[in-house]
């Protein structure tokens, strides 16, 4: 562990840790454009020259690593350091286009960040700018590059060549002809491409799906976990509620990765980063029952006295086995929880299951994306909604279904008709006097249904996802949920007393809570333990309770 | 009889005749006007708005317009400084791609709801186009309702049809 | 059968004159307020475009007030109601009938009186239409039934009592120097000279009791610097529940009253119709003598007349737009403490020099 001192602090830190980063676990910026903790070190941008005692040049604080006694000057103590790190942005600015007003990266930009702290303000330059081949023009499905804004400091090119393997982009030419661009016409197309966008430190590379949708500094951003698929990547959603005429009120804007060392690291795949519009698109905004062909809007309070009523009487005089419930990997822990604790330990259910044939077409890739592409798939198992051990009983509930012999078909955010295709279910529904439909969009399911009731979305939702590891992560509400739609514990709750039973929680903690003391899975894990980064159940657990 | 309840006979001697006085000052004008005479002097302080208008100042801040480019489009590259510096949020900018890459964004579309502007001149003083002014020296803008009050980008783009900015009201300040 | 034909002619004639002078009041009131203020007025109101220095706004106010809706309070006395905006107008109305608006005309050998009604008591008359317009304030006060009304209703009421007593007490003074209660044998009296050649005008035998009589009568007709009854933007009075044409009726009472006090200032202190030394015959003075046509003497008088009215509408257009309001007690005070002693003094001086 060697010591160092870095401007008149010291710190001692592990062996190969290079100066910007033991710098800013002092909380010191060393400012930089082509480090990135992820990738590989290229000492391009020279942005992060320091003071060393005892050398007589300054050093790149990136490719230079700690040793013992090391004494360290960075540019707020150091002019030499300094006035060199002002030369090198001079340099990096000579030929940059005056574009902050039409670039997307104004506002979130390295380039206008240092330049406000470091930049010499009034420029010397004489010479006209060297003006690149191509403005804007698209990469790939998802990425832009504007090759006048690049500075070439080669992130994108090393992630491509280290992350995904892909090697599409390249640096071509020599000095200040160098251009960044895709190798031999390929196109910059692969499942991680989104996240070049995020690492260009300026705006060379920019999102095709955000392209001029919205100024950066409208939006707020609120930590949650990606629902695309059982890694559950941690997330930033990025969102505009205040100003409601840009991007046709769209709420969610874009979705950013947030680093997680044990789950995502600094990346995210382009699946899930891409399929935040289903948040504010298609979206059940109010309970509605079928009539006929149409679907007629109603009152939240009268929809769950039909369903409470219809329960009623089935269960009384049908028993339980005259009900069917199919839950979904898609909600979270707690919502999961009540579905339990509400249809089979107090009203007996048996016919409960979450799980759907597997789908053969989806595969794991090597790097984020798994092939189930549901975010709570484990936690559903630990909580106990697997009642016949390995046998997935969905298929047994739809024949009973079809056959007549459920009264009540209570369906969560599953699409059905999208695995068992149209006929069988509509068939079924039209075999079950009441078929429930609880979900977020609308889709072919929901159009079938009796009755269809309006849930929170998860970036309206507070609660926990377990993922494919047993890392249980806590994903937070950005905004309210949309017109009438409320989280489906509520929903849940609000059935539960009107079928007479006393479910009262203050809030999606509070159930967590009672899941943590029933379940031994989730035993000792509370909202605070799992904090930012989550909280992982030990393998040993896990392992037991699925072999259970 | 206590002194409030004096009556002030003198000064309403003193001020009828001081009204008294204006009105034939200002009735001989008029009259002396009737026949073509004293044209330069004036019987009254007011102005005859609308046919007659009192001078602005050039730095008068009046109905917004968009500049345009020498092929009729806006100038404004939708950077969206004045719709973020706006402190009435009276300013909603719709941005799309501009058919030319190299100006590469522009308006779709461009409203200001000048029942909520205040006037305050920010948008006109951070757009870095100068794509924004309030030059026009339109200050009639009164409409029936609220959504007559919202200017689309036809109209701030002030093309045929629109008025044009009366410059020669604008004298200059000596 | 003659008679009826010319007192009904004559009725005509003074009514003619008075609604034209209230138009072209109504128009002055603006106008004059304006050029006083350095201002235009209202100019706006066109015919096919013809402004006409803003004439035509009495008759858009007209066509206005008679289309607005006629407001009845729920729970006001209709029919008092209603009766007495046309009070106030006809009491208003009435005094002219004594008002001698020139002297005789001969025509195709009638001569005709130039006065509706030559009554021997007519000063007493015009004073009794004027208490007796009283009621239609009042009344107009209590019939809306409203707490606001009323109270300016009674503040009318006390207003014009306090001052009908300085009115009556100051024109006394009048009543013993001419020796009639006569308007006709007063203006007559004044056609003639002091020394010869100075006309015997009543303000110059009672220049106090002419400032007394001015300012007495402003307070009558209600208009600033005496508008408590009813003040307009600030002092809810008893018309205040009124709208449209029962609303103009009271304001044309005002200014009808204004065109009655200057008839009676011009009758009473300023020689009438008298022209001074234009005779039935002629023009005299001293040895001058210059022979005009009878009748065109009888058109100059009723001229002279008419423009003595005038001028003193102008005048008192020229307080209303000078002065500010008087507090209310500083109201009273003026009337019994300051101006009622004073004519008081008025009137013993008076009859002390006609008895010496
Ligand atoms: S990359 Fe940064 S500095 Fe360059 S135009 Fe974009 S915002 Fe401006
Ligand atoms: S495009 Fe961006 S990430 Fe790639 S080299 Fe240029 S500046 Fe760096
Ligand atoms: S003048 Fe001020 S309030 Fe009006 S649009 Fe411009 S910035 Fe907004
Ligand atoms: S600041 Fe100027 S260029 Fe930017 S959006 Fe407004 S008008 Fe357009």
């Amino acid at each position: 562990m060697p010591k160092i001192t870095i401007d008149d602090k010291e710190i001692s830190v592990e062996g190969g840790t290079n100066i910007i980063a033991a710098a800013q676990r002092l909380g010191i910026e060393v400012p930089h454009y082509c480090y990135h903790p992820g990738l590989s070190v290229a000492g391009a941008c020279r942005m992060c020259l320091v003071e060393i005692e005892k050398m007589p040049k300054l050093q790149t604080g990136c490719s230079t690593l700690a040793t013992e006694g090391m004494v360290i000057k960075t540019i707020a103590h150091s002019a030499k350091a300094k006035a060199a790190v002002q030369g090198v942005l001079e340099l990096t600015l000579i030929n940059h286009p005056l574009d902050c007003p039409v670039c997307d990266q104004a506002g979130e930009c390295g380039l206008q960040d240092y330049y406000m702290k470091y930049g010499l303000y009034n420029s010397r330059m004489r010479d006209a700018k060297v003006k690149k081949e191509k403005k804007a023009s698209a990469l790939g499905p998802h990425v832009m590059l504007d090759q006048e804004r690049c500075i070439l400091c080669s992130r994108c090119v090393r992630f491509t060549h280290e992350i995904t393997k892909t090697n599409e982009i390249g640096i071509f030419n020599r000095g200040d002809h160098s251009y960044i661009d895709v190798v031999n016409g390929r196109s910059l197309e692969n499942n991680y491409s989104g996240n070049v966008v995020d690492i260009c430190p300026v705006g060379a590379l920019t999102d095709r799906d955000f392209r001029f949708q919205c100024r950066v500094w409208y939006l707020q951003e609120s930590d949650s976990i990606c629902p695309g698929c059982s890694t559950g990547c941690n997330i930033k959603i990025h969102f505009n509620v205040r100003r409601r005429h840009i991007a046709g009120g769209r709420r969610v804007q874009r979705l950013k990765p947030r680093f997680n060392e044990a789950v995502n690291q600094w990346w995210m795949c382009d699946e899930g980063r891409y399929a935040y519009p289903s948040i504010d698109e298609n979206r059940i905004t109010t309970p509605s029952a079928r009539l006929a062909a149409a679907h007629q809007r109603m009152d939240w309070r009268d929809a769950i006295d039909q369903m409470a009523l219809a329960l009623r009487e089935a269960l009384a005089a049908y028993g339980p086995e005259s009900v069917g419930v199919i839950a979904s990997p898609q909600l979270t822990n707690e919502d999961l929880y009540l579905i339990k604790k509400l249809f089979v330990d107090v009203l007996g259910i048996a016919a409960v299951d979450y799980r759907m044939p597997p789908n053969r077409s989806a595969k794991n890739d090597d790097f984020l994306l798994r092939a189930d592409r549901n975010p709570n798939t484990l936690g559903a198992h630990l909580i106990g909604l697997s009642p016949f051990g390995k046998e997935i009983s969905t298929p047994r509930i739809l024949e009973a279904a079809a056959g007549g012999r459920l009264q009540v078909l209570y369906v969560f955010s599953t699409d059905l008709v999208a695995v068992y295709g149209e006929a069988p279910i509509a068939n079924m529904a039209a075999h079950v006097p009441l078929m429930i439909y609880q979900g977020t969009n609308h889709n072919r399911t929901s159009t079938l249904a009796h009755l269809v009731l309006p849930a929170a979305i998860y970036a309206e939702k507070n609660g926990t996802f377990t993922n494919y590891a047993g890392r249980v992560q806590h994903l937070k509400p950005a905004f309210a949920p949309l017109a009438e739609a409320m989280p489906d514990w509520k929903i849940l709750c609000k059935l539960a007393q009107a079928l007479g039973h006393d479910f009262r929680y203050a809030d999606e903690e509070a159930i967590f809570e009672e899941l943590a003391n029933s379940q031994p899975a989730f035993a000792g894990i509370t909202y605070a333990g799992i904090g930012s980064h989550g909280w992982p159940i030990e393998k040993e657990r896990v392992l037991s309770f699925v072999t259970a | 009889m206590r002194r409030n309840h004096q009556i002030p006979l003198g000064a309403i001697v003193k001020g009828l005749a001081l009204t008294a006085g204006h009105f034939f000052r200002n009735m001989r004008i008029h009259v002396a006007h009737l026949f073509g005479r004293r044209l330069q002097e004036k019987g009254m302080v007011t102005f005859q708005y609308p046919e007659e208008r009192r001078p602005f100042s050039p730095r008068l801040r009046t109905r917004h317009r968009l500049t345009m480019r020498a092929d009729g489009s806006p100038r404004c590259v939708a950077c969206m400084m004045c719709e973020t510096i706006c402190p009435a949020n009276c300013i909603y900018i719709t941005a799309g791609e501009h058919p030319d890459p190299h100006i590469e964004k522009q308006p779709l579309k461009f409203d200001i709801d000048l029942g909520v502007c205040v006037f305050c001149g920010f948008c006109v003083e951070v757009c870095p186009e100068d794509a924004i002014r309030m030059d026009t020296g339109i200050l009639e803008f009164a409409a029936y309702s609220r959504q007559e009050m919202i200017l689309t980008m036809d109209k701030l783009l002030m093309k045929e049809g629109a008025q044009e900015p009366d410059r020669a009201l604008m004298k200059e300040n000596a | 059968m003659t008679e009826i034909v010319i007192t009904m002619g004559k009725i005509a004639f003074v009514l003619f004159c008075v609604f034209n002078l209230l138009y072209v009041l109504l128009w002055l009131e603006r106008k004059q307020s304006a050029v006083m203020q350095d201002r235009i007025g209202a100019n706006r109101a066109d015919i096919f475009g013809l402004r006409a220095w803003g004439l035509f706004h009495p008759i858009a106010d007209a066509i206005k007030m008679i289309c607005k809706e006629d407001f009845m309070p729920a729970a006001a006395d209709k029919f008092v109601y209603t009766a007495a905006p046309f009070l106030a107008v006809f009491f208003s109305l009435v005094g002219f009938a004594v008002i001698p608006f020139g002297d005789t005309l001969t025509l195709g050998g009638h001569t005709i009186h130039l006065q509706i009604a030559d009554l021997n008591v007519g000063l007493l008359y015009v004073f009794a239409m004027l208490s007796l317009g009283v009621y239609g304030f009042i009344l107009a006060g209590w019939a809306s039934n409203n707490n606001f009304a009323f109270l300016g209703g009674m503040r009318a009421g006390s207003q014009m009592i306090s001052y009908e007593i300085t009115m009556g007490a100051t024109v006394m003074g009048l009543v013993i120097l001419f020796q009639t209660l006569s308007l006709n044998q007063m203006v007559q009296a004044q056609g003639e000279y002091f020394f010869g050649f100075i006309p015997k005008w009543g303000v110059l035998l009672q220049p106090l009791g002419f400032l007394l009589f001015l300012i007495a009568g402003i307070a009558e007709t209600k208009r600033i610097p005496f508008d408590l009854p009813e003040g307009e933007s600030e002092i809810i009075g008893y018309f205040v529940e009124y709208s449209g044409m029962k609303f103009g009726m009271f304001m044309m009472t005002d200014f009808i009253e204004t065109i009655l006090l200057s008839a009676m200032l011009t009758t009473l202190f300023f020689g009438g119709w008298q022209i001074p030394y234009l005779h039935a015959d002629g023009f005299h003075l001293g040895g001058l003598r210059l022979a005009i046509n009878p009748v065109l003497v009888s058109f100059l008088q009723v001229a002279a007349f008419g423009l003595k009215v005038f001028c003193f509408c102008w005048l008192l257009l020229l307080i209303r737009w000078t002065l500010p309001r008087f507090r209310y007690d500083q109201l009273m005070a003026l009337g019994w403490k300051f101006m009622l002693p004073l004519s008081l003094l008025n009137l013993a001086i008076t009859g002390l020099v006609v008895l010496l």
